[in-house]
Order: structure tokens, then sequence, then C-alpha cells
């Protein structure tokens, strides 16, 4: 075998013992106190938290999941895609087809819902696939408003599919049950505490996001990560370096696709109805912008920026009595939601001029290993020598 | 790698709207010998080279490494047949560290796909480990051991070079192809770059293609030269015949060859 790693190269330079500082897995470093502090207070949120934050916490994670997915194809890939909104579009619906019991009028084969979400996403995957051979040829803004097309088919057909989509109207979400657990309203008591849909469904968000940020950290750290990122720096070369770039292409397209669906199946399982207005050309802009504020290529930043973007209408929606200039819609102030809006267009904005990495810099800025002091700092690439 | 084949460059023509780039151009390299490109500015050594790693198409002509033929066929297809290169201006990520940039070498390798590499497979970790220790040898090969945790774009120019020649390295290539590996170097630098190279060629035994405007480093390593200008072939030999050329005098216009142009 010929990658056989000892194939000499090393020619004399004897070379020196790995030094391998590592550091005693006792007592764990302050980072892992911070990590099971926020897991514990993830797992107690329900007992505290009213429906309406639940739901907002709910949204977040289906929306951190949805941004993890567009971050790994255009964050670390470099494809632009305006078309995220279709694939979550293409997850909730799927999801409502494969689960529907065609009680409603409407086209449903009424699978097991366990087997219809593992559908959707499977579904999703499929139309990022189909989509791929078009996204392989075009690069950049092209690829951008190519993928704007995603959406206006998508809203054509959610709006005049009626039989599979319920029209304007949208249609509702069969509840998940998974082996006799059915994550509706059922009653179910915890703790003296009334547990619901969104409490039953806070957990099943909190694995799902943590499965799926988990895995994409391990692809962006691993091998498939690394050429993802050559052929958004440097694509040329990485071709030449072997990576076979219209594959790994598609293959981002097809992942990012079907974290998208994921993200629609929670995001239908919580709203428990899905309508087609959500899916719109506002919702892609919204994932890109959590990319964009939390720090493109980086799977904590897609989770921070999903948080920011789509708690902030929630909070403002909450407390806009409190807050100067927003009003109830319809009272003559800004809307919440509006409101929300011209803030986090205003946080892209500082994030791309004060920012460039997200806000993810914020926290591994601190943490970062200190420079080396004999070594020139990043942005200084002095060669000494340069003659031409 | 078992045995390293020949590379024979046949009637290699490359045409740019207008422009011919490279015009019927012939050479051999015998295996395991270091053969330089040389020529002035705008001369079609680069594009020379991107036809060989398959970047740009050629008009006509041949490539052949082996019994294979290269034109024609995509990057990493050629990159598969172990052909590896450098660039003249560099192509190394600045922010990914020194060891991820030298992992991205092993591509060609490695097997870990996205479910591999997602689930963490045991032979996703057993693979990254191998081969992340055979990443650091070559580090420490080319002078880089302590650099390997470090953003590429940290380093100095001349050590960026020289991790990208590392990352070529990393390939375990039959045919390594350098684009200027020194220019932009302290003397030092190129020094050692210089070392790093006569060190490639005596204990891999693998064929090199240099492309170089420093005539010190190209007299200190050829065993062939190739001249060109204007994409014609101008002179062919060993280095000390095509230095009193006189075509190649003047080609360089007059200018000292021993001197960097
Ligand atoms: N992609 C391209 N499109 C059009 N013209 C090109 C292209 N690449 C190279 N050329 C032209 O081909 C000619 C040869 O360029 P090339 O880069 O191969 O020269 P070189 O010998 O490497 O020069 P240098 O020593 O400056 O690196 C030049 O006239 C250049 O302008
Ligand atoms: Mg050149």
């Amino acid at each position: 075998m010929s990658d056989a790693p000892g194939t000499t190269v090393v020619a004399g330079r004897g070379a020196p013992p790995a030094k391998t500082a590592l550091r005693p897995a006792w007592p764990p470093r302050p980072r892992t106190y911070l990590w099971i502090a926020g897991s514990v207070l993830l797992l107690a949120l329900p007992f505290y938290l009213d429906r309406f934050w639940l739901q907002a916490g709910l949204f977040a994670m289906a929306a951190a999941i949805g941004a993890i997915g567009i971050n790994m194809l255009t964050g670390s890939t470099g494809q632009l895609s305006m078309g995220h909104a279709f694939f979550l579009a293409v997850g909730a619906y799927g999801y409502c087809a494969f689960a529907g019991d065609g009680g409603d009028e409407l086209t449903g084969l009424g699978l097991p819902t366990a087997v219809a979400a593992v559908l959707a996403v499977a579904l999703a995957g499929l139309a990022g696939g189909l989509f791929s051979p078009i996204a392989g040829r075009l690069r950049g803004a092209y690829l951008g408003i190519a993928t704007l097309a995603l959406i206006f088919i998508g809203q054509h057909v959610l709006f005049n599919a009626h039989d599979l989509t319920g029209g304007f109207n949208g249609r509702d979400v069969p509840p998940l049950n998974i082996l006799g657990f059915r994550f509706d309203d059922s009653e179910l008591v915890v703790a003296a505490i009334p547990f619901g849909s969104a409490e039953k469904l806070w957990y099943a968000g909190l694995v799902l996001l943590a499965g799926c940020a988990l895995f994409a950290r391990g692809v962006l750290r691993g091998r498939p990560g690394r050429a993802m990122n050559v052929i958004r720096d440097h694509r040329i070369a990485a071709g030449v370096m072997g990576v076979p770039v219209a594959r790994y292409r598609a293959a981002a397209f097809v992942l990012s696709s079907m974290y998208a669906g994921l993200a629609g199946v929670l995001l239908a399982l919580v709203f428990q109805r899905t309508v087609p207005d959500y899916f719109g050309m506002v919702l892609s802009l919204e994932y890109l912008a959590m990319i964009v504020i939390g720090g493109l290529g980086s799977v904590a930043g897609a989770v921070v920026g999903a948080a920011f973007v789509s708690l902030l209408p929630q909070v403002l929606t909450r407390y806009s009595d409190a807050l100067p200039l927003v009003a109830e819609s319809g009272t003559g102030g800004v809307a919440p939601g509006e409101a929300a809006r011209y803030l986090y267009g205003a946080a892209v904005v500082a994030v791309v001029l004060f920012l460039p990495g997200g806000l993810i810099r914020l926290v591994t800025r601190r943490t970062a290993p200190p420079k080396h002091p004999d070594k020139p700092t990043p942005g200084t690439p002095g060669p000494s020598g340069e003659e031409r | 790698m078992t045995a390293v084949p020949a590379l024979e460059v046949t009637g290699l023509t490359v045409r740019f709207a207008g422009l011919t780039a490279l015009d019927a151009v012939d050479f051999r390299v015998a295996p395991g010998t270091v053969h330089a490109v040389i020529g002035p500015n705008g001369a079609g050594k680069s594009t020379c080279f991107n036809v060989l790693s398959g970047v740009y198409r050629a008009a006509s002509g041949s490539v052949r490494l082996g019994d294979e033929e290269l034109t024609g066929l995509p990057p990493h297809r050629i990159a598969a047949l172990g052909v590896a290169r450098t660039f003249q201006n560099l192509a190394l990520p600045p922010t990914a560290t020194v060891a991820d940039s030298l992992l991205l070498g092993r591509h060609r390798l490695t097997r870990t796909g996205f479910v591999a590499a997602g689930l963490r497979l045991p032979s996703a970790l057993r693979e990254e480990r191998r081969h992340r220790e055979r990443v650091r040898e070559i580090a420490q090969f080319v002078g880089l051991g302590d650099a390997l945790d470090r953003p590429a774009g940290s380093l100095p120019y001349g050590a960026q070079k020289l991790a990208e020649l590392a990352r070529a390295l990393c390939m375990e290539p039959s045919l390594l192809l350098l684009d200027e590996p020194v220019a932009g170097m302290t003397a030092d630098e190129r020094r050692r770059t210089a070392a790093v190279i006569a060190g490639v060629r005596d204990s891999l035994g693998i064929s090199i293609v240099l492309v170089e405007h420093d005539m010190g480093v190209v007299m200190r390593l050829a065993d062939t030269v190739t001249v060109l200008d204007f994409g014609r072939r101008i002179a062919d030999g060993t280095p000390a015949a095509v230095q009193n050329d006189p075509a190649v005098v003047r080609a360089y216009l007059g200018e000292d060859a021993e001197e960097p142009s």
C-alpha cells in the first residue's frame, strides 16, 4: 500500500519525538463545566417556561438545524443558496403527506409518523440531489439567482397543488408518535407539571439539534470538511489536490437540503399547521442572515445566529409594551416582526463591517491559544526577500 | 508508488483567444530526475503546469505519464495518478491550520466519507490518526514541525511556500510539479527549500519538474533543462549546455543567465 505512513521521506534530520502535550482528563477545564451547566439548564427549562417561550425555543432549535445545513453549503463550501426555504417546505409538507391519514381530504399515505419524518428528510435530500447538477454548473451570484427559482416554483406549487398542500390555508400536521409515545397535548404529568406538545417536543428538539450539530462538526472537522473548505477557498487547487469538486459540491447540497428538511419537519410539528406563506424568500434570507451573524462555516456560529434571528421577534413581541417605538401590529408603531427585521438587518451590516467571522468569534477569540510572540501576526505577510 | 513512470510531453499546444501560450512543446522527464522548465516572464511555464495538472485543456499534443494519457483527464483524476503540484501564487487557505492543509494533501490516500466522518466511526478516527502521524513526519522533514497547529496565514511568506510544498509531498506523488518554489523567499529560506527539494529527489526517487527563475537553484538541482520563450522550446539539455546556448542568452536579452530575472 502506497499510503502506509512511514515510507521513508525523512532524509537525515532525526525526527524529534512528537510532543504530545496531553492535558489530564481531570480536573475538567472550565469549558466542560459550562457545557454541563448549559445542558442542565436546557433540560430543566420545560419545568419553568410557559408555552410561549417553549415554542420560541423550539423555533430556534429548528432554525438552528436548518442554519447548520445552509452553513455547510454556503459557509463551508462557498455555494450561495437562496433556496433554503424550499427544502424546508419539502420537509414540512413531505412529512404531512407521508403521515397524513387522508381525513382532511388531502393526500396522505398514512405512514407511521416516525417513518414519515425520516422519509421527509430523505425527500428533501432527493430534491437537493436533483438540483445539484444545476448547482454544479453555476457559481457565486449566478447560483444564488438559480436557487431563487426554487422559491418561486415552491411557492407556486404550495399555493396551487391543493390536494397535496391544502393551498393557501395549508394543512394540519399529524402529531409525532414514536412507538406509542405521542408528542401532542394528551395528558402527561411530570413532577406536577402538565406536559403538552411543546414540553415533549422540547426534548425531541434538543436531541435532534445535538445530533445534527455533532454530525456536522464531525463532517466539517474531518476529511469531507477539509475538501469542502478548499473548494470554497481555492477551487482550482481543490481539484489538483485530488478532490472531485463536482461530487463534493453535490454532496454538500444534498446534506444541506436534508438538514433543511429536518428543520421543516420540526417546525411543522411545533406549528401544528403548515402554511405556504411561511416558506417564502424572506425565510431564505433569514437563514442567510443567521449564518452571517453567527459565523460562516461554523456549527456553533449557525446555532448562535439561529437563536439570535429567531428569538429576536419573540422577545420584541413579548416586551413590545416596554420598548419605545415598538407596538402591537396595527396600532401605529413599528410591529415587532418588522422591528426584529430592522434589527437583524442592522446586525448583519454590523457583523460584516466590524466582526468578520460572526458572533461566534467573540467566544473563540477569548479562548484561542496565545500567538507565538516571535512570529508575525496574521495580516502581515512580510516576504522579506521578495524580488518581483 | 512502485515504479516511477516517465513523463512524455509531445507537441503540446495551448491557445488563449488569439495567443499561443504553448507552441508544439516537447520534453521528456526521465523517472527520478529533476527537470527544470525555465524562460522569461510569460514564456508559458505556468500554462504548461496547468495542462499537466488538468486545469487547462490543450489545443493539441499529448502528455503521457507512463501508460496514461493525461490530456482530457479532470484534475482530480490526474492527482489520483500521483501528480502533485504547487502554485506560483499561494493556494493555501490562510485560516486553516498547517496540519489541516497538509491533511488535505492526504485526500486521495484516504477514504472517510460524510457518514463515517459525521458519526466519527472508528475507521474514520483510525485513518485520521494514522495520517496525522505521517503529516507530522512530512512537516518535520520540510522544517515546519513546530508550525502544525498554527493558521497557515500567520506564517511568514517563505514558510507558507514550504507548507504548500509539504502539502504536495503529502500526496505521496510520483511526479511533483513545483512552480517557482523559492520565489519571494529570503536567501536563507531559499537554501533550506533547495535542500528539501534535493532531499526529496534523493530519498523518494520521484520525478520533479521545476519552474524557477533563480538560476542558482536551477543549476544546482536540475538534471535536465527545457527553455521556453513565447511558448516555444528554444533549448533542451543539461544545465551546462543550455546555459551556453546562444538562443537562450538571446532570449534573456543579453541578461546574464546567472542572475534571477
Ligand atoms: N487563463 C489565461 N487566459 C489568457 N491568457 C493566459 C491565461 N493564462 C496564461 N495566459 C497567457 O499565456 C502566456 C503564458 O503565461 P504563463 O503564466 O504560462 O507564463 P509563465 O512562463 O509562467 O510566466 P511567469 O514567469 O511570469 O510566471 C502569457 O502571455 C499569459 O498572459
Ligand atoms: Mg508562471
